[in-house]
């Protein structure tokens, strides 16, 4: 991977307050703050499809027992969750998995800039935690209806998953049930706002998701 | 002040910027649900109303009352005010709105934003005569003390003096218990300090079922007495 001077998506920001709560910068802070007093196995983190997973009963079911920690924030790019891991998200931790899920916010970037941001978070993810399983979850489709966002994001799953081919201590899942369907179109039974997941999509997602997390957990057992 | 030079009271869809089209994709579910259903209550806003569709606690207390969910993630006066002058309140006839909105109007001072609350109020009176209104409170929000608290208590405040003034509303304030005595808010409550969690959602949702039964009974006995 060459440096990431050049590519926005692979440059660490933090995100900028324009709304002017300080809301970002309160949530990063609590992140580094929960991950002194815990010991995670799992570490999720990522966009609001990370964020908002630790707030319905699958993560409760699911992820929580596997004693998970979750460091999603909605809105997020990979410049901003590589600016996060960056300065003490991974700094007090050891967990075995790490799950990153970020890249359908990067508005703007080339899937090639977008592939290279993930690319980075992985590199700061093993410089951390050289001990870690680095599992990427696919940018899921979105909008109702076909649109120039879902080919990008389609090239972005294509260009990561071959990149991780060769990486031995990361992979890449693929956890799109097969929201889009057949006419092309994506149902708010899943994505409410043809973008973030309802509980049911949620549980189509995480059942595949937890099975590989349960494998990588065991793989690492001594 | 006159909602002709008030940009929060200009109806305005939201633009594209993305390039996914999922604001007019929802808008136009909206209006085919307005052609599928028969809502006695209707939900218009931005995330706050949005996100509580999601939540255990629609399905438990609002869904059986025949509710209908038109909450948007990032919406403002302006984006809500031309959602519903373009079919979102063709060919229904709820008894009851509930509105909440303003939290994005990141654009507009505390008054302009209370004026845009006050144009949609006027909007569904006019295309709802019948219809009683809920008008719900602006929460605080971010994790410390900081000026869009203080915009969100004043935008509160200003409803509180000028909704009387409009006819059949009521003001919900949900807001209080957020703010601890030390000034900050929980991510317990708000889990990014300004969207709700579970438990949050199930606190703020008793007063407002409560006063949905409310307004639910009084209607009918309304319209029997406009009958005798
Ligand atoms: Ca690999």
């Amino acid at each position: 991977m060459s440096s990431g001077d050049s590519n926005p998506a692979a440059t660490p920001i933090p995100c900028e307050d324009v709304q002017g709560d300080g809301r970002w910068m309160s949530m990063h802070n609590r992140f580094v703050s929960d991950s002194k007093g815990k010991e995670p196995d799992v570490l999720f983190v990522g966009d609001s499809l990370v964020q908002l997973l630790h707030e319905f009963e699958v993560w409760r079911k699911l992820f929580s027992p596997l004693h998970t920690l979750n460091f999603g924030i909605g809105g997020d790019a990979t410049q901003h969750v590589l600016w996060r891991l960056s300065n003490g998200e991974l700094d007090h931790i050891s967990p075995k998995v790490v799950v990153v899920w970020v890249g359908t916010n990067n508005h703007g970037h080339t899937p090639e800039q977008i592939c290279g941001g993930i690319m980075a978070i992985i590199d700061v993810i093993n410089q951390h935690l050289s001990q870690a399983h680095i599992l990427v979850l696919g940018v899921l489709p979105r909008g109702k209806s076909p649109n120039p966002l879902r080919e990008r994001n389609k090239r972005v799953n294509t260009l990561v998953q071959d990149k991780l081919a060769s990486v031995c201590y990361a992979s890449f899942l693929d956890v799109d049930p097969g929201f889009v369907h057949s006419d092309g179109s994506i149902s708010h039974q899943d994505l409410y706002d043809y973008l973030h997941l309802t509980p049911q999509g949620y549980q189509k997602v995480c059942e595949p998701l937890y099975m590989r997390i349960k494998a990588l957990l065991e793989m690492h057992a001594p | 002040m006159s909602e002709e030079e008030n940009p929060a009271a200009e109806p305005a869809p939201v633009q594209d910027v993305q390039g996914d089209g999922r604001w007019m994709s929802q808008h136009n579910r909206f209006v085919q649900e307005c052609k599928d259903a028969e809502p006695e209550v209707l939900f218009v806003g931005d995330s706050m109303i949005q996100l509580m569709q999601q939540r255990e606690v629609w399905r438990e207390l609002f869904s059986p009352l025949h509710a209908l969910n038109f909450g948007i993630g990032g919406d403002t006066t302006c984006s809500v005010l031309w959602r519903l002058q373009n079919g979102e309140l063709e060919n229904i006839r709820p008894r009851v709105v509930v509105l909440w909105v303003g939290t994005n109007n990141h654009e507009h001072t505390a008054e302009q934003v209370a004026g845009g609350i006050l144009a949609i109020v006027r909007l569904l009176h006019t295309h709802l005569p019948k219809a009683k209104i809920i008008v719900l409170g602006l929460l605080p929000r971010g994790e410390f003390p900081n000026p869009l608290r203080d915009k969100n208590l004043a935008v509160n405040n200003f409803l509180r003096a000028s909704l009387p003034r409009v006819g059949p509303v009521q003001f919900l304030d949900v807001s209080g218990g957020f703010v601890h005595s030390d000034g900050t808010i929980s991510c317990r409550d708000m889990f990014d300090f300004l969207h709700l969690t579970a438990s949050a959602y199930s606190k703020i949702a008793t007063p407002l079922h409560e006063l949905l039964l409310q307004l639910l009974e009084e209607t009918p006995q309304e319209r029997r007495a406009s009958l005798v």
